[in-house]
């Protein structure tokens, strides 16, 4: 890896592999393809399947470098493509659950301090967890979500709070009932 | 933490991205299926090329054929007879450069000279296209 490419801005690669340029598409990969992926595994895919999505978002992002102006970030540009491309790999398997589902939620009482969001997201049910990680990890408003989904945009709030709240009670017990404050960080 | 609070740090959380031991591998797998994704693409243009390019030998020379046949109008007999000139000085001075290197009477199967000089420049004319192709997708 040269110098000078590891130099240049993510919008300043773009722009080159917009012109067919691998080589500088590849440091983007290098840059951001851990983002990609462990978002993906966010939304629930796994291992392999996300890294097979993963791939899928960066080649799709080679061949559409030319849309990315630059308005928001490039990891940004590019977890929302891998997004929907989980989306539609899902809606092929499986409908979505519309319905709200009363699950327990369990404190975690174990954790010594640093929470680990991966562990906390494991207490959401699969499309409380889609629908947050879509929010605040892709970036995806709620309407959009909600059409990305084919879902009432009612219900896509409704497991986006739902889901926050599993995860604040996953990483912020109530210091009186567990004896101890764990830190979001 | 109220949700005002806790929003910002769930983003906050999002945002950290987690140390993936096999990156390197992860970013290798993309430029493979990149630089493969390429080469399907200059194999599939350099066929088509090469199709293209035999057909448009094989046209132009029925082409040269229905013009001195005398059906066209007066400007095409003039292209025409202008295309037979150009191509019977070349085929001459491919023909002597052959017969000079003792080719002249090469024959390939049921193929003479002349279909092998049209065949290669068919080859020529595809090659061309994919170099011209190679080089828009370096640049």
């Amino acid at each position: 890896m040269t110098k000078a490419l590891m130099d240049l801005h993510d919008v300043e690669l773009a722009a080159l592999a917009a012109a067919g340029g691998r080589r500088e598409f590849g440091e983007l990969v290098r840059r951001h393809g851990s983002a990609v992926r462990a978002l993906l595994r966010r939304m629930g895919a796994q291992g392999a399947e996300a890294d097979d999505v993963a791939q899928d978002a960066f080649l799709h992002a080679f061949q559409k470098c030319a849309e990315f102006r630059g308005e928001g970030t490039f990891a940004a540009w590019v977890k929302r493509i891998a997004a929907r491309l989980y989306l539609k790999r899902k809606s092929k398997d499986a409908r979505y659950v519309a319905e709200i589902e009363n699950e327990e939620i369990t404190p975690a009482i174990d954790t010594p301090g640093l929470v680990d969001l991966d562990e906390a997201l494991k207490s959401l049910n699969e499309t409380e967890r889609l629908c947050v990680s879509l929010c605040h990890g892709a970036g995806l408003s709620h309407p959009e979500i909600a059409a990305a989904m084919n879902l009432p945009l009612g219900t896509v709030k409704s497991h986006v709070k739902r889901g926050l709240d599993k995860l604040r009670a996953r990483l912020v017990p109530e210091p009186a009932q567990y004896g101890r404050t764990a830190h979001v960080v | 933490m109220s949700s005002d609070e806790f929003d910002p740090a769930i983003e906050r959380l999002f945002a950290r991205t987690p140390h993936m031991q096999d990156a390197p591998l992860f970013t290798a797998d993309v430029q493979a299926r990149l630089e493969s994704g390429s080469r399907v693409r200059t194999l599939a243009l350099t066929l088509a090329g090469l199709i293209g390019g035999s057909v448009a030998v094989r046209e132009s020379l029925h082409l040269n054929l229905n013009l001195s046949a005398g059906d066209a109008p007066v400007a095409g007999k003039a292209i025409g007879q202008g295309i037979e000139t150009v191509s019977a000085n070349a085929q001459g001075a491919v023909l002597t450069a052959m017969d000079q290197l003792g080719m002249a009477n090469l024959s390939l199967g049921s193929m003479n000279g002349m279909q092998l000089f049209w065949l290669a420049a068919a080859a020529l004319i595809a090659l061309a296209a994919a170099g011209v192709m190679k080089l828009s997708q370096e640049a």
